[in-house]
C-alpha cells in the first residue's frame, strides 16, 4: 500500500464525499438568465403590460385585454369598456391564445408532393399560387370565415382585381335562419340585438343563450341583472327545448318540446296573446292577421309537443309579465322550417312588446357574417362540376365543418390547387396541395365589426414565432404577382388608413369605437305572413330525432384544438376529451344499453360508435350529440397527441347529418333521424362527478321566493311574491350562518362566527370571497381563467378517466336536494334529472381558506399553512407528497402532481403560456387555489408603494374577472365596508359549505332562489 | 387474559427431549447442509424484491402517475400494506414482552421466530411510508432535526407521531432480538467452523454462560420488556390515530386504537402461525413447537377475533346511532357499495371464519388451522384496505366521490413486499437458531424437575 500522508487524505476524502454528494442530488443544472442587454422601453421585467385587442374565437366580437409578460402574452380577460363583454370573457375566449402556442402550428409554407408534405420558400408557395390563378382567374375562388372589414373589403377588392370566381364566406354556425327570420319580419335582413337587462320574464326557445347562443357572455351578464331579487324576484327564466341544455339547466321552468316545435309554440302564444297586445304592433297588422288565419293552435301545440294546460300557463305568465322577451332557436334546433321558427319568436316579441329596450334591429347589417349555406352549397356544385380550378381557404375548416352529405371531400378533389392559410394543421389544412400559414391572431393586425356601432382593432402582442405571413400580405403577394392591380400599399397600411377618422394610438389603447347600435324601425313587414311553421322534414327512418348541439366548450368545432376546452368537463354531464350519446333512461331501458356501453348511431348519412350517456333529462325518442369532436387531425382535436396519429377524438355527428337547409338556403342542423343499435364493449367516459345527488347535504341549497318575501328583501309587494308567499313554499336550505337552527328536518348545531376572526388580530386583512348560486350558469369561464392565469396543467383523457383533473376550481352540478336514503349505487352518471323538472343547482367549489383548516393540521412538515391574512397558504417546496391534507379536506380541492405536469405536459410552446409570477409544481407535490395570491401580493406591493391600504376591490382574481354574470365577490373581510362583506352578509340567502363541520370557511355562498313555487302557484 | 397456560404442562408430556438434544435438534436447521428448496424460494424472494425495487425506481423517477391513486382516493395499496406489515409486526413483541411478563411458559417455543417475525415486519413497513411519499428524494423533511433550512415538523400532525411510534418500535424490537439472541449465537458459536464461528464469536459479544451474565441477561430482558410492553399497544395505536384524528367520516372514531391493536395482536399471531406451521414440518421441530403450543395460539386468535369482530360491529352502531348521514352513508356504501366484495371478505374471513376455532378439534388440527390463519391475514388485509379505500372514495362532497383500483405497479410492490418479508425470514432460518434454546433448555430441565413429580 503506498503512502498516504495527511494532505492526500484530505483530499481524497473531499473528493469522496463531494462524489457521494453530487450522486445523492437530484438539483437540475443551473440555467442562467440572460437580462435585456438593451431593454425595450415599455417592458420592466416582473411587471405586465395589458394590450387591447379582440377575440375571434367565435363571431360575437368580444373585447380582449391581452397580459403580456417580458414581450409574450400569457392570459387573455374581457376588455371591461367593450360594450359586449364588459370585463368578461368566456371560457373559450380566455383559452384563444393558446392557438398561438400550438404544437399544431405551422412554421413556414407547405407543399404537398408525391412522398408527403415539405417545406417551400415563400416566394416559390406565391407564385404557384400566382401562377394557377393567372392560368384560371375564372376558376379562382376564396373560401373561409369572417376575417374583419378591412380585410374584407381587402379579399372583395383582391377577387375583382384577379378577376376571380368570387368568394364564399363561411361559418358552421352562421345564425342565417335568424338573419333570414328578421328579413321576414321586419323587412331588413340583419341579426337583432337582444337585451334581457330589464327582463322580468325570459322565453328561451332552445337558444342556447347562455351556452353558445347568440351572444352568451353578454346574455349571461344581463340575465344576472335581470334576476336582481329585489326587482320583484327577478325575472323567471322559461326554457322551451327537448333537452336539458345548460340554458334549461339555469331555467325556472323547463317544458320540453318536440325538437324543432319551437316555432310552432311561439307561433300559438303569439296568436293566444295577440288579442290583447296587438296595440304592440307597428307596422302591417294586416299580415298578421292573414298569418293568424287558418292556424289551428291544437294542432300547433300537437307540433311542439306542449299539452294545453302548460301551453295556458304560459299565455297567463307572459300576460302578467310587463317586460318579457323571446329568445329565437338557436342551432340545435334549426330545422327545415327555421326562417318561419325564428320569425314567428320574433313576432311573438313584437307582441310583448320590447321593441327598441329589450329588442333591436340594427337599421344595417354589420360588415361580414357569414353567407347562407346554399352559396357554400353552390360552390361545391361548381367545384364537383371542375369549374373550380383554384380554391383559398382560411379561416375555416370546412373539410370538418361540412357535412358529408354535402360532397365537399370529393369535390376538394377535383380542384386543381387547394390552398390553404391555415395557422393550425387541421383536416382541411392536410386536404390542401399548398399551406401558405398564416400569423396567428395574437401576432396578427386587424379589426373587427361584429355588430353595428362597434369597431374594434386586433393588434399583435408577439413577433411572430414562426415563418409565417399574415393573410392580408399573402393576398396581396399573390395578387400583385398574378397581375392584379392592388396598389403598394401592405394590409397594416391599409388598416391604418381605414381607421384614418382617429388618433391611431389613442383607438389601440382603447380598442377601438364603441358605439351604441343604431336601432331601425321595428314595424312588422308585409313578408310577416310568409311564415308557414310546419313539422321539421327530418331524413332517414329512424325512431330518434337527432339533434346536434353545440359543444358548450368546443362549439362548432374549431375550439377541439384548445387542450382546455377538451379537459374542463361539460357543464351538464360533466365529461370531457370524448363524445357521448345522450339519451333518455327509458329509451336505454328498452334498448338493453347502458353507461359507457358502445353503441352505433345510424342515418341515412353514415354512422358513428359512440358510448351512452343515458340521463333522465330528455325526451325519449330524441338523442343527442354534442358537435365539435371527431377530428382526425391535430395534437389535442384528435388522437395525436396520445400517439394514435390519424384517429379520431370521439366521433363527429356532423358526419351523421344531411345537406338540408331552411326555407332560405340557411344551414338546417336539426335534419335527420337515426337509428341506435349494437352493444359493443365499453369506453370509460371522463367523468368528473359520479353523482347529481347531493344526498340531502345542502351543498348547493336554495330559497323559495316566499321564504324571500317573508325576510323582507322585497321592497314591494308585487302580486307575484305576495301570491308565492301565501301559497307558502317551504325553504329548501339550511339557514344563515348566523341564524340558529333552521325548520323542518335537519337539526344542525350551527356556531356563529366571524371569517375575519380567522386572520392574525393584528392584521388588516382576511381575504374572503362569496359566490353567488343565484347567478352561477355553471359556464366554466372561471375555470379557464384560473386554468390560464396559475399555470394548471392539463392531464388529458386518461387522467380524466382516472380523477386526476388539476383543475382548482370545479364547478359541481346537483339536481334537487338529492336523496339521503338512496343506499344503492348507480351507475356513474346524473340520475336525478327528470323530464320537464329543472331544480339543477351549481355551486362553484374551490379551496375555502377554511379557518379551521382541515388540511393544515395534518401536514407533516408544515407545507400548508395558515397565513396572517387567513390564506390557507400552500409551500409546494415543503411538500413532501403524503397527501394527507387531501384526504382530510372536506371540499376535495387539493390536487396532486402525479407526474411532472409542469415540465411534460406542455408540448410545442405552450409552456410560454405559462405565468411567470405562479410557481411551477414538481412532480409528487400537492397543489390548489391560492386565492390569486399573486395577484393580491402586486396589489400589496402596489399599495405598499403609495403608502396606503389596499383597496376594496383592488385585488381581482381570475376567476371573479372573468364570471359573466359577476357571481364572484373577492375582498378583505375585516373591512365592513367592502363588497365582499356586503354579499356575504345577506342573512336568508348566505351559507358555508359543510358548515356542520365548522371548517369556517372564507368563502359564503348565496343560495339559489327556487323561483319555481311562484310559477307553480301561477298554474 | 392469557390462556390457561400454568395449569397445562408448557412442553408436551408426552416426549420431553434431552436439553442437550435441543442444541442438536434446532442448530441443525443451521448446520446441516443446506437443501435446494431453500436456494429456490430465496431466489424467488430476491426476484420478487428486485421486481419491486424496478418498480419504486420507475414510479420515483416517472411520478406516483403509475400507481392507481384517482382523486379523491389518495391514499391506497401502499398505505394498507404499510399498516398490515406493522400489525404483523405486532405478534413477536407482544409474545415475548406481554407474556413473558405474564410468565406464560407455553410462548418459548414461538418467541424468537414471532419476534425475528416482527423485526423483518416492521423493516418491511417501514419502506411504505417512503414508497407512498410523492417526493422520496425530500422525505428527510419528516424528520425533526436542526437544520440549516430552517424547516421543522408538525408536531400536530399524526404522520409526525408516525414517524416516532415506528422507529421507537423498530429500535426495540432489534434491541430485544438481538439480546435474546446473545445467548444463542454462543451455543451456535461453540458448534459450527470456520466463517460461521468467527461471525458467531462477533455476534456472541463475548457470551461465556457465566451466571454474572445470565444474571445480567435475564434483568436486560425483563426491563426491555417493561419497555415493549407500553410499545405493542402503543404503535399500532398512533397508527391509527392516523385515521382517527383525521375528519373523514369512517376514519374518524375513537373505537380505532384499541381496534387496531386487537387486529394487529389477531394479524400477527396468524402470521405466525403460517409461517411456523411449515418451517417445524419441514425441520422436524414437532418437539418444541407442539401442538399444544398450536393451541394456545389459536385461542388467542379467538379471542382477538372476537374483540375484532366487536369492533366491526360497534363501528356500524356508532355510525347508525349517530345519526350523521355522512357515516351512515360511508358505512353503508361500505357494504353495498362498490367495495362490498372487500367488505365482506373482511367480515367473514376475520369475525366469522375464527369462530370455528372454539371447536378443540379444529384447534388441534394443524391443516386447518393454517388454512384459517391464511385466510385471517387475507382478510385483515382487506380490513385495512376497506377503512382506508372505502372510506376515501365516499367522503362529504358527493360530487368528488371517485373509485380507485389498484394499478400494476401497486400489485408489483405489494408483491415485493411479502418477497422482502420472506426473504429476511429465509436467511434468518440459516443464520440464526429459530426457536430460542436457552429458553427451551429452561422449560426441559424445569419439565423434568416438575414432571417426575407427577
Amino acid at each position: 500500500m503506498p503512502e498516504l500522508d495527511r494532505r492526500d487524505f484530505l483530499k481524497l476524502l473531499g473528493a469522496s464525499t463531494g462524489a457521494v454528494a453530487a450522486a445523492g442530488c437530484t438539483v437540475d443544472p443551473i440555467e442562467k438568465l440572460i437580462p435585456y442587454v438593451i431593454q425595450p422601453e415599455e417592458v420592466v421585467p416582473g411587471k405586465s403590460t395589458t394590450y387591447a385587442s379582440t377575440c375571434m374565437e367565435c363571431s360575437v366580437g368580444c373585447g380582449l385585454h391581452v397580459t403580456s409578460r417580458e414581450g409574450r402574452p400569457i392570459k387573455l380577460e374581457g376588455h371591461p369598456d367593450h360594450p359586449i363583454n364588459q370585463g368578461a370573457l368566456c371560457a373559450r375566449g380566455q383559452v384563444g391564445l393558446g392557438r398561438t402556442y400550438h404544437p399544431d402550428r405551422y412554421e413556414g409554407p407547405m407543399v404537398k408532393g408525391s412522398n408527403g408534405s415539405s417545406a417551400i420558400s415563400w416566394a416559390d408557395a406565391q407564385s404557384k399560387v400566382a401562377g394557377a390563378i393567372k392560368a384560371s382567374a375564372k376558376g379562382t375562388w376564396i373560401l373561409g370565415g369572417p376575417v374583419g372589414p378591412t380585410l374584407s373589403q381587402l379579399m372583395d377588392q383582391w377577387v375583382s382585381a384577379t378577376g376571380a370566381g368570387g368568394r364564399v364566406v363561411y361559418e358552421p354556425f352562421a345564425n342565417e335562419s335568424l338573419r333570414s327570420a328578421t328579413q321576414m319580419v321586419f323587412g331588413r335582413s340583419v341579426l337583432p340585438e337582444f337585451d334581457l337587462s330589464s327582463a322580468d320574464l325570459v322565453l328561451d326557445f332552445s337558444s342556447d343563450f347562455l351556452d353558445q347562443g347568440l351572444s352568451p357572455v353578454e346574455h349571461a351578464r344581463q340575465l344576472s341583472q335581470a334576476k336582481d331579487i329585489s326587482k320583484h324576484g327577478g325575472a323567471r327564466l322559461i326554457s322551451v327545448g327537448p333537452r336539458l341544455s345548460m340554458t334549461a339547466s339555469k331555467a325556472d321552468k323547463w317544458i320540453p318540446s318536440i325538437p324543432g316545435g319551437e316555432g310552432a309554440l311561439a307561433l300559438a302564444l303569439a296568436m293566444a296573446i295577440f288579442p290583447k297586445k296587438s296595440s304592440a304592433i307597428s307596422g302591417d297588422l294586416r299580415s298578421v292577421k292573414d298569418l293568424f288565419k287558418g292556424q289551428n293552435t291544437g294542432q300547433l301545440l300537437k307540433q311542439a309537443g306542449v299539452d294545453q294546460h302548460t301551453f295556458d300557463e304560459l299565455v297567463s305568465r307572459l300576460l302578467a309579465a310587463k317586460h318579457a322577451i323571446a329568445l329565437p332557436p338557436g342551432v340545435s334546433v334549426t330545422s327545415s322550417s327555421g326562417t318561419s321558427d325564428a320569425a314567428a319568436v320574433l313576432l311573438l316579441n313584437v307582441l310583448l312588446g320590447g321593441q327598441g329596450t329589450r329588442l333591436k334591429i340594427p337599421a344595417k347589417d354589420s360588415a361580414e357574417h357569414g353567407a347562407p349555406y346554399s352559396e357554400v352549397q353552390a360552390l361545391i356544385a361548381a367545384m364537383k362540376a371542375g369549374k373550380v380550378n383554384v380554391l383559398l381557404i382560411h379561416n375555416a375548416n370546412p373539410v370538418y365543418s361540412l357535412p358529408a352529405a354535402s360532397g365537399f371531400v370529393e369535390a376538394l378533389g377535383k380542384v386543381g390547387m387547394v390552398v390553404s392559410f391555415a395557422t393550425l394543421t387541421d383536416e382541411t389544412s392536410e386536404a390542401a396541395d399548398l399551406v401558405l400559414p398564416n400569423h396567428d391572431h395574437f401576432e396578427s393586425w386587424g379589426d373587427v365589426s361584429p355588430r353595428s356601432g362597434i369597431r374594434t382593432l386586433v393588434q399583435p402582442t408577439i413577433r411572430p414565432l414562426f415563418d409565417t405571413q399574415g393573410l392580408g400580405d399573402s393576398l396581396l403577394a399573390i395578387g400583385r404577382e398574378a397581375g392584379a392591380k392592388l396598389g403598394d400599399a401592405s394590409f397594416l397600411e391599409r388598416l391604418k388608413s381605414a381607421w384614418s377618422g382617429g388618433d391611431w394610438r389613442m383607438t389601440l389603447e382603447k380598442g377601438g369605437v364603441y358605439a351604441p347600435v343604431d336601432a331601425g324601425s321595428t314595424a312588422v313587414a308585409v313578408t310577416v305572413s310568409q311564415i308557414k311553421i310546419s313539422a321539421p322534414a327530418l331524413s332517414g327512418s329512424g325512431e330518434y330525432t337527432l339533434v346536434a348541439y353545440p359543444h358548450s366548450f368546443i362549439g362548432d368545432g374549431s375550439a377541439a384544438t384548445l387542450p382546455w376546452m377538451q379537459e374542463i368537463p361539460d357543464p351538464v354531464a360533466r365529461a370531457s376529451w370524448l363524445s357521448w350519446l345522450e339519451i333518455s333512461d327509458n329509451t336505454c331501458a328498452k334498448l338493453g344499453v347502458d353507461y359507457g356501453e358502445m353503441v352505433n348511431v345510424t342515418t341515412d348519412a353514415g354512422s358513428i360508435a359512440l358510448p351512452v350517456y343515458p340521463r333522465g333529462g330528455i325526451q325519449d325518442d330524441v338523442i343527442a350529440i354534442a358537435i365539435g369532436q371527431g377530428h382526425t387531425v391535430g395534437h389535442y382535436a384528435s388522437l395525436a397527441g396520445d400517439g394514435q396519429p390519424g384517429k379520431a377524438r370521439g366521433a363527429s355527428v356532423i358526419s351523421l347529418l344531411s345537406d338540408a337547409t331552411d326555407e332560405n338556403g340557411g344551414r338546417a342542423w336539426l335534419s335527420t333521424k337515426a337509428t341506435v343499435s349494437g352493444k359493443m364493449g365499453y369506453q370509460r367516459i371522463p367523468l368528473t362527478q359520479f353523482t347529481d345527488n347531493q344526498r340531502g347535504r345542502k351543498l348547493a341549497p336554495t330559497i323559495s321566493l316566499a321564504a324571500l318575501a317573508m325576510a323582507g328583501v322585497h321592497g314591494d309587494d308585487h302580486g307575484v311574491v305576495a301570491a308565492a308567499a301565501a301559497a307558502g313554499g317551504h325553504d329548501g336550505g339550511h339557514d344563515a350562518p348566523a341564524a340558529t337552527a333552521g325548520h323542518g328536518e335537519g337539526h344542525e348545531i350551527i356556531i356563529p362566527f366571524d371569517t375575519a376572526n380567522d386572520a392574525h388580530p393584528d392584521n388588516e386583512y382576511r381575504w374572503a370571497m362569496s359566490i353567488d348560486n343565484d347567478k352561477c350558469t355553471g359556464c366554466g369561464a372561471c375555470v379557464a381563467a384560473c386554468y390560464t392565469e396559475n399555470s394548471i396543467p392539463i392531464v388529458g383523457e386518461e387522467g380524466m378517466a382516472r380523477h386526476r383533473e388539476m383543475s382548482w376550481i370545479r364547478i359541481e352540478r346537483y339536481v334537487d336536494e338529492g336523496d339521503r336514503e338512496d343506499g344503492h349505487e348507480r351507475r356513474p352518471h346524473p340520475d336525478r334529472e327528470a323530464l320537464g323538472k329543472t331544480d339543477v343547482r351549481y355551486a362553484p367549489m374551490l379551496c375555502q381558506h377554511c379557518g379551521a383548516a382541515p388540511c393544515e393540521a395534518v401536514c407533516p412538515v408544515i407545507a400548508t399553512y395558515h397565513t396572517p391574512e387567513g390564506l390557507n397558504g400552500m409551500v409546494y417546496n415543503r411538500c413532501v407528497g403524503t397527501r394527507y391534507c387531501a384526504n382530510n379536506c372536506t371540499y376535495k380541492v387539493r390536487r396532486f402532481n402525479y407526474f411532472d405536469y409542469s415540465r411534460e405536459n406542455w408540448p410545442g410552446n405552450m409552456n410560454l403560456m405559462l405565468n411567470p409570477d405562479v410557481t411551477a409544481r414538481q412532480q409528487g407535490v400537492m397543489e390548489k387555489c391560492t386565492f390569486c395570491v399573486q395577484r393580491i401580493a402586486t396589489a400589496r406591493q402596489t399599495a405598499k408603494d403609495e403608502g396606503r391600504p389596499i383597496a376594496d376591490g383592488e385585488v381581482v382574481v381570475a376567476c371573479q374577472q372573468s364570471c359573466p354574470s359577476q357571481a364572484i365577490q373577492f375582498g378583505n373581510s375585516k373591512d365592513e365596508k367592502s363588497r365582499v362583506v356586503a354579499a356575504s352578509s345577506d342573512e336568508k340567502r348566505a351559507y358555508h359549505s359543510l358548515h356542520v363541520l365548522n371548517t369556517r370557511p372564507a368563502i359564503t355562498y348565496l343560495k339559489q332562489v327556487d323561483r319555481a313555487d311562484d310559477e307553480r302557484s301561477h298554474g | 387474559m392469557t390462556p390457561p397456560a400454568t395449569a397445562a404442562p408448557a412442553m408436551s408430556p408426552n416426549a420431553v427431549p434431552q436439553d442437550s438434544q435441543a442444541n442438536v435438534d434446532i442448530l441443525s436447521v443451521i448446520t446441516r447442509g443446506t437443501s435446494w428448496p431453500w436456494f429456490a424460494l430465496l431466489g424467488l424472494a430476491l426476484l420478487g424484491v428486485g421486481q419491486a425495487m424496478a418498480t419504486l425506481a420507475y414510479q420515483t423517477y416517472v411520478g406516483l402517475g403509475v400507481a392507481g391513486y384517482q382523486a379523491p382516493v389518495f391514499w391506497a395499496v401502499y398505505i394498507v400494506l404499510f399498516v398490515f406489515w406493522i400489525g404483523i409486526g405486532h405478534a413477536g413483541t407482544l409474545i415475548s414482552a406481554i407474556l413473558f411478563l405474564f410468565r406464560a411458559r407455553w410462548r418459548n417455543a414461538i418467541n424468537r421466530s414471532a419476534e425475528a417475525m416482527t423485526v423483518f415486519a416492521v423493516l418491511t413497513a417501514a419502506l411504505f411510508p417512503l414508497i407512498h411519499i410523492g417526493r422520496l428524494w425530500k422525505f428527510y423533511f419528516l424528520i425533526p432535526y436542526p437544520n440549516q433550512r430552517g424547516l421543522w415538523v408538525n408536531f400536530k400532525s399524526p404522520l409526525v407521531w408516525d414517524v416516532f411510534a415506528v422507529n421507537t418500535y423498530m429500535t426495540i424490537s432489534i434491541v430485544f432480538f438481538f439480546v435474546g439472541l446473545i445467548p444463542d449465537f454462543a451455543i451456535a458459536r461453540d458448534r459450527t467452523t470456520g466463517v460461521r464461528k468467527f461471525v458467531y464469536t462477533i455476534l456472541a459479544l463475548g457470551w461465556q454462560g457465566k451466571s454474572s451474565q445470565w444474571k445480567a441477561h435475564n434483568r436486560t430482558v425483563l426491563h426491555l420488556s417493561g419497555l415493549a410492553t407500553p410499545l405493542v399497544l402503543s404503535v399500532h395505536s398512533v397508527i391509527s390515530w392516523d385515521f382517527a384524528m383525521s375528519i373523514v367520516p369512517g376514519w374518524h372514531t375513537t373505537i380505532f386504537a384499541p381496534y387496531f391493536v386487537a387486529g394487529a395482536v389477531f394479524g400477527g399471531f396468524a402470521m405466525v402461525l403460517v409461517v411456523m406451521i411449515p418451517v417445524r414440518r419441514i425441520y422436524g421441530l414437532e418437539e418444541y413447537i407442539t401442538d399444544y403450543h398450536l393451541e394456545n395460539m389459536s385461542r388467542f386468535i379467538l379471542l382477538t377475533s372476537l374483540i375484532c369482530g366487536y369492533a366491526y360491529a360497534m363501528e356500524y352502531s356508532i355510525a347508525w346511532y349517530s345519526g350523521v348521514e355522512f357515516e351512515q352513508t360511508s358505512f353503508w356504501l361500505r357494504a353495498f357499495g362498490p367495495y362490498w366484495f372487500s367488505t365482506w371478505c373482511m367480515i367473514i374471513f376475520n369475525a366469522v371464519l375464527p369462530q370455528l376455532l372454539w371447536f378443540k378439534k379444529l384447534r388441534t388440527n394443524v391443516p386447518f388451522l393454517f388454512v384459517l390463519c391464511v385466510f385471517i391475514n387475507i382478510g385483515m388485509w382487506f380490513e385495512r384496505y376497506v377503512i382506508i379505500i372505502t372510506s376515501l372514495s365516499r367522503e362529504y362532497i358527493p360530487a368528488a366521490w371517485g373509485l380507485y383500483i389498484p394499478s400494476m405497479a401497486e400489485l408489483s410492490i405489494l408483491a415485493g413486499s411479502f418477497c422482502w418479508f420472506s426473504m429476511f425470514f429465509l436467511l434468518f432460518l440459516k443464520g440464526g437458531p429459530i426457536i430460542a434454546i436457552y429458553e427451551i433448555k429452561e422449560l426441559i430441565i424445569h419439565e423434568k424437575a416438575h414432571g417426575g413429580a407427577h
